[in-house]
């Protein structure tokens, strides 16, 4: 059989194959999942990945930009994968999600801090699974025997109280908005940024009535159209730094965007470097190298004194 | 001395030739010897008469006729002529001066004579061959080549043969086993060889094969040895993953632009360890292991290559340096690696470029990459290696399962006018290598079966294979080649073979897998390097060689030879002996400290010269050139490049540019002495 390429493109997912008699590379873009933000192609280092801003009809929401990949670039190396903030590309090898790069430290590990503490999660399903613009939060009730309660709705107030929680967050596919840790009981969520940067709206640049960033963003409540002025505000709380606004915003200077910071395992890797110099800008990855070096001169030099962290102290 | 025999004749001759000498005692003396060719030319033409008619020509002094002028008899006659008449110039009306130029050539200088006041008249070819039907006219027309030639014979002057110097090294391009064979025989001589490869490794095909027939010796096995010989041998150059840019220069003096290719990897700090190789996160389809399984990106393509320097495919690379950190101290990996040209200069080149494999996805009726268990030949011999992607695992591709029937189809492409009209060579050998193997693996629970045509088994040992195979209980169906056609279950991914008997019988066998003998094909490049080196091709795509029966491995340019499947498909062994024969070729240049060319080449009159480029752009071998010359811009000629076709000459608007013995005032004498017409009526 010959080595065969493959691509399918369908209105649910796009599908990139590498079929070879002993080896299968697979990359799955999940269509529902993809927000047409920037990520993916700043971060795949053969520049495979397009991003298509979509054309606007009148009278209808502006459309998310849609992701392509070229297969002829792709090389299934699964950055992308590592890199998407919503867990909306998979990368396998025959079948199996383990990612070489992370793997040998080409590229790091993105950083989803998030942790639940079913405690002091409100009992009620309404007030503890909606919060999350995606959904990514499952409640498990369960009766203090240990029996699964299915519908908790139909229980009275007392019962309720008596039920034990446990919580399960998606966080394959949690881009780390904090939402959830801001309308839930404090405590109940912690959540950690994966990416940091900043966004500022600069309204008076703003075609007039023009709302396709709000439009497209996936975090509920990280853009709102104000009342007052009919025009588009930021809440930074909230935003993911995903970019998904900023590809389709029609005009240059509207909107003021960047990402400064990644949360990430330590790697020594130029692919990294690179990811990172796109990802953010020049600066800023300058910024991390220096302090990556600073931390190296300080190990190199504890180990040529000897010293011990104890002495040291 | 050899006077004797031709006393008849001599007498004859020398009366007339006695009246002759008197009065044009002053002009050149020519005798003219008309060879009667055993019947060849003495059946049509009266070779007596030719005669009589030659001393009745001016400033013929002597004319005999021999019976093999060639032979060595014949020669010693001339010698002697030569030195009894004091003959200055010689006509031998015979055959073609191509096959016999030389020969009188030198039996002119044993007569001390200039060889180049020696002409020929084709009378066997030009009028006793051609003209058998018509003797009379026959025998006019060998007159008039006979006038014509002692025309031009007295306006012959005498000239020096050019000698040029040999650069005592050779180029093999191509190192698969017959430029391998080509290079060792050459290195062991003692002669300086550069061997350029374009892949990262030599060894081409032979080293991804698994055994070879009949012996069923394991491939690398034996050419391993081989590749390492030339890695080590101290007279071999091994300059790979290179393309050959620019040929110039002529045999003995060629310059040869070649472009190495960026491995990012310095060869000489590259210990081949495999570090680097762990290290990497990338993987790519392997070529070398007709991408049925996968390399990282910075690897060597198989185990055995040479040499062993590790190569990064920046088309995969992600640039992580995870290499970088893993060579550690020996720095052997450089990202910043560009392209590199160099200059080499070789006396002679040796073309070994191999050949490729046909890819039949275009063969609908194979099913070839629509239908998962249908491999190509070479797929299956990466398959059943057990150092391939497999283990030796011969698995189908749609269930990783053993088959339990395979069946082979041969002449997939080849043998058919509408993709390969030829022969592929060696498919029938090695489908019978395959099934011999499988069967002998794999004993009763495996069916083979082999559609063919024809067996071609017509060398040392093959028949015998051929025996051994149907005994190992192979299953040989012989049906057409039209009207094949392979069908595949959706649901097993079994398939169906159905084809014709020779008496038109529809067969048909269920198999699941299924190995098709594609066509073996010109390697890709051949056709830019023909351009390079000036080599035509034939209809098929491969190098055509000078002579197909005596010159096998000579090409139209001299110093340039033939190896291996570049000039026709060939198996290993016949390979082997065609590397060697060439490199005997190249020696037999290389051997000699200078390399005589004929002085008719292109001479070019510096004063008449406008230095106006017509001549640069008519010449076919890029020959004449314009240069500076002092103050004025004048046409060279490189001698050892001028073919002596006289185009220059003739497009020269000045005639500036002459031909040596083809001077206008010698083809205008021969012009007006065939249309003096002498005896002939009209």
């Amino acid at each position: 059989m010959p080595f065969q390429t493959l691509k399918r493109d369908t209105a649910k997912e796009l599908c990139l194959e590498w079929v070879m008699q002993v080896k299968n590379y697979k990359l799955n873009l999940d269509k529902n999942r993809c927000v047409g933000c920037q990520i993916c192609n700043l971060a795949c280092p053969k520049e495979a990945i397009s991003i298509e801003k979509q054309p606007k009809t009148f009278g209808e929401k502006t459309r998310k930009a849609k992701v392509d990949v070229d297969i002829a670039k792709c090389n299934f190396c699964g950055i992308c994968d590592i890199s998407c903030p919503y867990g909306a590309i998979s990368v396998t090898v025959d079948g199996k999600h383990l990612l070489s790069v992370l793997d040998k430290e080409s590229f790091p590990q993105l950083i989803r801090d998030v942790k639940a503490d079913a405690s002091k999660f409100p009992v009620d399903p309404d007030k503890s699974e909606n919060v999350c613009p995606l959904n990514l939060i499952k409640a498990q009730y369960s009766t203090p025997e240990g029996k699964l309660v299915e519908d908790p709705r139909s229980l009275s107030r007392s019962e309720l109280n008596a039920l034990r929680m446990k919580v399960e967050v998606d966080k394959e596919h949690c881009p780390c908005c904090g939402i959830c840790e801001a309308k839930l009981p404090q405590g109940a969520m912690h959540v950690r940024r994966m990416f940091s940067g900043k966004l500022a709206i600069k309204r008076e640049n703003c075609p007039e009535g023009c709302t396709d960033c709000l439009d497209v963003c996936p975090i509920t409540g990280a853009l709102y159209l104000s009342d007052s002025d009919k025009k588009v505000h930021e809440n930074e709380m909230f935003c993911v730094y995903c970019g998904a606004c900023k590809i389709v915003c029609p005009v240059d200077n509207a909107l003021d965007f960047k990402r400064t910071r990644i949360h990430h395992t330590t790697v020594r890797s130029g692919a990294w470097n690179k990811a990172l110099e796109r990802l953010t800008s020049p600066t800023d990855m300058t910024k991390e190298l220096k302090a990556k070096r600073s931390l190296r001169a300080r190990e190199s030099v504890k180990k040529r004194m000897g010293l011990k962290e104890e002495q040291h102290v | 001395m050899s006077k004797k025999p031709k006393k008849g004749t001599a007498k004859e001759k020398t009366k007339p030739r006695q009246k002759k000498t008197g009065p044009k005692a002053e002009g050149p003396r020519i005798g003219v010897f008309v060879c009667q060719c055993g019947s060849n030319i003495a059946s049509i033409i009266d070779v007596g008469a030719l005669t009589k008619y030659a001393q009745t020509l001016p400033n013929v002094v002597h004319a005999e006729n021999l019976s093999y002028p060639c032979s060595r008899q014949g020669q010693e006659d001339i010698v002697a002529a030569i030195k009894n008449n004091k003959l200055d110039r010689v006509v031998v009306a015979g055959c073609s001066p191509r096959l016999y130029e030389p020969t009188f050539q030198s039996c002119v200088s044993r007569a001390e004579l200039n060889p180049w006041l020696f002409e020929m008249a084709n009378i066997r070819e030009f009028t006793s061959y051609c003209n058998q039907t018509a003797p009379e006219e026959a025998n006019e027309k060998a007159k008039d080549t006979v006038r014509m030639a002692v025309a031009k014979a007295r306006l012959l002057e005498p000239l020096k043969p050019i000698e040029l110097p040999i650069t005592k090294k050779v180029m093999v391009i191509g190192g698969g086993i017959a430029g391998i064979n080509a290079a060792l025989d050459l290195a062991d001589m003692g002669f300086k060889v550069y061997m350029v490869e374009k892949s990262e490794t030599i060894g081409g095909v032979m080293a991804l094969l698994d055994k070879t027939f009949p012996t069923l010796d394991c491939s690398i096995c034996i050419e391993g040895p081989k590749m390492v010989d030339v890695g080590r041998h101290p007279n071999i150059e091994i300059i790979s993953y290179a393309d050959v840019l620019k040929v110039e220069g002529y045999v003995g003096n060629f310059n040869v632009k070649i472009r190495k290719n960026p491995r990012y990897v310095t060869a000489a700090n590259c210990t081949g360890c495999g570090e680097c190789r762990d290290a990497c996160p990338i993987e790519y389809p392997n070529y070398a292991d007709m991408y049925l399984g996968a390399r990282k990106a910075i690897s060597i393509p198989f185990g055995q290559a040479v040499p062993l320097t590790h190569t990064i495919n920046r088309d995969y690379c992600i640039e992580c340096y995870k290499c970088v950190d893993a060579c550690g101290a020996r720095e052997a990996i450089n990202f910043d690696q560009k392209p590199e040209e160099i200059d080499v200069n070789v006396g002679a080149i040796v073309v070994t470029v191999g050949y490729s494999m046909y890819d039949p996805k275009d063969l609908t009726w194979t099913g070839y990459g629509k239908f998962s268990n249908v491999f190509t030949a070479m797929e299956f011999e990466r398959l059943i290696l057990a150092a391939g992607p497999t283990g030796g695992k011969v698995i189908r591709a749609s269930d990783a399962q053993k088959p339990h029937s395979v069946a082979f189809m041969q002449c997939v492409g080849s043998r058919d006018i509408n993709k390969y009209e030829y022969c592929s060579g060696f498919c029938c050998m090695y489908t019978l290598k395959h099934s011999v193997m499988l069967k002998e693996k794999y004993r009763d629970a495996i069916d083979v079966y082999v559609f063919y045509n024809d067996m071609r088994s017509n060398f040392k040992g093959y028949e015998e294979f051929f025996n051994r195979a149907q005994k190992s209980g192979v299953k040989f169906i012989r049906v057409k080649l039209e009207n094949r056609k392979i069908t595949e279950d959706p649901q097993t991914k079994n398939l169906t073979v159905c084809a014709e008997t020779e008496d038109g019988k529809p067969v048909s066998v269920h198999a699941e897998m299924v190995v098709l003998a594609n066509a073996a094909i010109q390697a890709p490049g051949t056709a830019e390097l023909a351009k390079i080196l000036n080599i035509p091709l034939d209809k098929d795509g491969f190098f055509i060689e000078c002579q197909p029966k005596i010159r096998p491995t000579d090409t139209e340019v001299s110093g340039i030879f033939l190896a291996g499947a570049c000039q026709g498909l060939k198996d290993i062994p016949y390979s082997v002996a065609q590397g060697s024969a060439a490199a005997a070729q190249a020696a037999s240049v290389l051997g000699k400290n200078t390399w005589t060319v004929e002085p008719l080449v292109a001479r070019v009159n510096e004063d008449l010269c406008s230095g106006c480029r017509v001549c640069e752009s008519a010449c076919g071998y890029h020959a004449i050139k314009v240069e500076k010359a002092g103050d004025k811009a004048v046409a060279k000629v490189t001698e050892g490049l001028c073919r002596g076709c006289g185009i220059c000459s003739s497009a020269c608007p000045m005639d500036a540019v002459t031909m040596p013995n083809y001077s206008d005032c010698q083809i205008v004498a021969q012009i007006q002495a065939v249309m003096k017409k002498g005896s002939r009526k009209t």
